[in-house]
């Protein structure tokens, strides 16, 4: 008779011992199966979040003495200019773009302009010589900026202005509304030094928040009051300055190889690295991913503990059962069977029943394993709110995407006069999905859980010769 | 013919006195043997030796003239001999065909009905048969299992006397007409004077009585 049959014969003939063992299976194997789930859950939500927030890094122009194209000029009041003769030109966006891992980028030069245009006033009052003046933002597209990326403005009318840019310009449709334009109609830009512009409006959108930082502003701060448009523009109006932009925003597709990307964007020596400065921001993406990594590694720990408890119960039990069979062991050893057929009939049975155990534990799990996963994770987020909470007024809040508010951008005034725009980032709740390939890694370790388990047990009675278990029968 | 043979054994538990001591004897399929000697004089333990279930100190056990060290104890006690407890030693959740069936060359059925058990009892739970049924379906194990060594330890100990008698006579049937040799460690005089030879143990030594 082989081990097969003879542990089929004692898992359906020791009903009871058969059915308490299925139960401390199923129970560790709906801890197993459940930490596993969310363990990957979280590895998934992680990966979406990589790639949903995304990372960027900024390149401007180096404004100090290290930068040799750098300049700074004084007129005769003692106003002073600072310029560089290398801006970030098209040029430099296109080899930069050639870069692995860098998908998008947001440039813009901007400055202040007078129009023959009645503005929408602000709330702070301003000198005459500013009252009909706004910012210019001449951009690579509006499509891309942040502006509109971040869903602080949405195009309404017309279309957006070009990558290529040109004379073109897109503006608040209430500015329009105000002073009577429509799209076709045409604006002139003017600079101190005399230069003009003249672009054509193409396009019109609406504000879609007003900001808290920008409640109390100036005129040509409004949000309503900014133009936009093509770099050529620009050059009309800084005709002494070399063409290209102030700061160039480029979006990478993977936050965590940030680092990575910008290291080796500097290894292109066909970019003169002496004339701009790289500063990377995945802020976002870090704050977000933080939770979701101390997670991972509660879970981890946690899957560690589970199957470390359960082999070692497991072990104390069957240790037990392995004494109270050490008759059955030994008349199996004194007609003739080998030490490893008897260890494999015991093995086989508890593999019978992990079988049935670990299947029905598809069940259990998929009851408990996404509430466990979302409660223990909304703790975790909570906890790491009241840790960072000093840090708050960065404008960075990490929230649970259901209790996060619709407004999830801040624009920060960053007090050079000019801002930032910071996103909030949710945590998505996890999607905790009982896998076909979790139930393989459930088999996988609950087997092996059982094979250590049946060694350790089977161990103190299998290193005795078959004479000693027989006169310990006795 | 298959020979069993003891050379020069010595057993002895560390820093002890030997509990055997050179004992030398040939055991021949075809008779019963018997082994008595009183508690603690090695009986057991050369019975023990006998079924591979330890190994002496020194010496040697030859089957055929072969150590048993040889093949393997398992192999020994697989193919060579074939053990009789007096507690019977059955598989407690298994039926007499079952337990037969663990080692049987052959369908177990018969072999019980010839020593005497019906087939619904030889269905039956083991613990469900009386002590004398059990130690029947201890012998058809032996049986079945082809060896041609059946080394028996009181096999009937725990019976009353006309059981006991029965018990005694199938394994005497056992010598004479399936050819097997039957050893048998016994204090019952009664089964000792079924025995064809009869060995005494005596603080270690082997004393052949008859």
């Amino acid at each position: 008779m082989d081990f097969i049959k003879r542990a089929f014969l004692y898992v359906t003939k020791k009903r009871g011992k058969s059915a308490l063992l299925f139960i401390i299976l199923l129970v560790i194997a709906t801890f197993v199966l459940t930490g596993l789930s969310i363990e990957k859950a979280t590895r998934v939500t992680q990966d979406n979040l990589r790639y949903a927030l995304g990372g960027e890094f900024e390149m401007a122009p180096d404004y100090s003495e290290s930068n040799p194209y750098y300049k700074m000029e004084t007129d005769e009041e003692g106003n002073f200019t600072i310029d560089t003769k290398m801006p970030v030109t098209q040029e430099i966006i296109d080899k930069v773009m050639e870069t692995a891992g860098v998908e998008s980028y947001d440039g813009m030069s901007q400055c202040l302009v007078s129009t023959n245009l009645d503005v929408i006033p602000g709330t702070v009052p301003v000198k005459d010589k500013y009252r009909d003046r706004v910012y210019g933002r001449f951009v690579t597209g509006t499509e891309n900026s942040s502006f509109f990326r971040g869903g602080i403005m949405k195009l309404i009318e017309g279309s957006h202005v070009p990558a290529d840019g040109g004379h073109v310009a897109v503006i608040s449709k209430a500015l329009a509304e105000k002073n009577g334009l429509r799209i076709g109609d045409s604006i002139t830009l003017t600079v101190d030094g005399g230069d003009k512009t003249e672009i054509k409006i193409i396009g019109l959108f609406e504000v879609l928040k007003q900001e808290q930082a920008y409640t109390n502003v100036n005129s040509f701060d409004k949000l309503e009051n900014q133009i936009f448009s093509g770099l050529q523009a620009y050059q009309e109006l800084m005709s002494d300055s070399a063409a290209g932009y102030q700061n160039v925003v480029f979006g990478v597709d993977d936050p965590a190889q940030l680092d990575e990307i910008v290291a080796g964007l500097k290894q292109n020596d066909t970019i003169d690295w002496r004339a701009f400065k790289v500063e990377t921001n995945n802020k976002t993406y870090q704050a977000a991913a933080a939770p979701l990594e101390k997670f991972q590694t509660l879970i981890t720990t946690v899957l560690i503990l589970i199957v470390a408890v359960s082999a070692v119960v497991l072990s104390l039990i069957l240790t037990m059962w392995a004494k109270s069979r050490i008759h059955e062991t030994g008349v199996l050893l004194s007609i003739g069977f080998r030490k490893g057929a008897v260890i494999g009939q015991y093995l086989a049975e508890v593999l019978m029943i992990a079988v049935f155990a670990f299947g029905l534990s598809f069940f259990s799990s998929n009851l408990i394993a996404g509430q466990i996963g979302n409660s223990l994770l909304q703790a975790q987020v909570q906890s790491g709110e009241e840790q960072t909470a000093p840090q708050e007024d960065n404008g960075l809040q990490i929230k649970m995407k259901d209790e996060a508010k619709q407004d999830n951008v801040v624009i920060n005034d960053n007090g050079d006069g000019g801002e930032s725009i910071q996103k909030n980032a949710s945590v998505e709740p996890l999607n905790v999905a009982i896998g076909l390939d979790n139930m393989a890694r459930l088999y996988l370790i609950g087997f092996a859980i059982i094979i250590l388990s049946v060694g350790i047990s089977s161990a103190s009675v299998m290193r005795l010769k078959p004479r000693e278990i027989l006169s310990k029968m006795s | 013919m298959a020979v069993l043979e003891t050379k020069e054994v010595f057993y002895s538990y560390a820093k002890e006195n030997n509990i055997l001591s050179d004992v030398n004897a040939l055991f021949e399929t075809g008779r019963m043997y018997a082994i008595l000697g009183p508690s603690g004089s090695g009986k057991t333990t050369l019975l023990s030796l006998l079924g591979g279930l330890d190994s002496p100190t020194k010496g040697e056990i030859l089957f055929n003239g072969e150590n048993i060290a040889g093949r393997g104890l398992e192999y020994h006690r697989r193919h060579h001999v074939s053990l009789i407890f007096q507690s019977y030693n059955l598989i407690d959740y298994m039926t007499p065909v079952e337990n037969v069936n663990l080692t049987a060359q052959q369908d177990a059925l018969p072999v019980l009905k010839r020593l005497g058990l019906s087939a619904e009892e030889a269905k039956r739970n083991v613990l469900k048969l009386s002590g004398g049924q059990q130690q029947r379906v201890a012998i058809a194990r032996t049986l079945a299992s082809g060896a041609p060594f059946i080394l028996a330890d009181e096999p009937t100990g725990n019976l009353d006397e006309d059981t006991a008698a029965e018990i005694t006579g199938i394994l005497k049937e056992s010598a004479y007409e399936l050819d097997k040799c039957v050893i048998v460690v016994t204090h019952s005089s009664e089964l000792a004077k079924q025995a064809d030879i009869v060995l005494k143990l005596k603080r270690g030594k082997l004393l052949s009585v008859r």
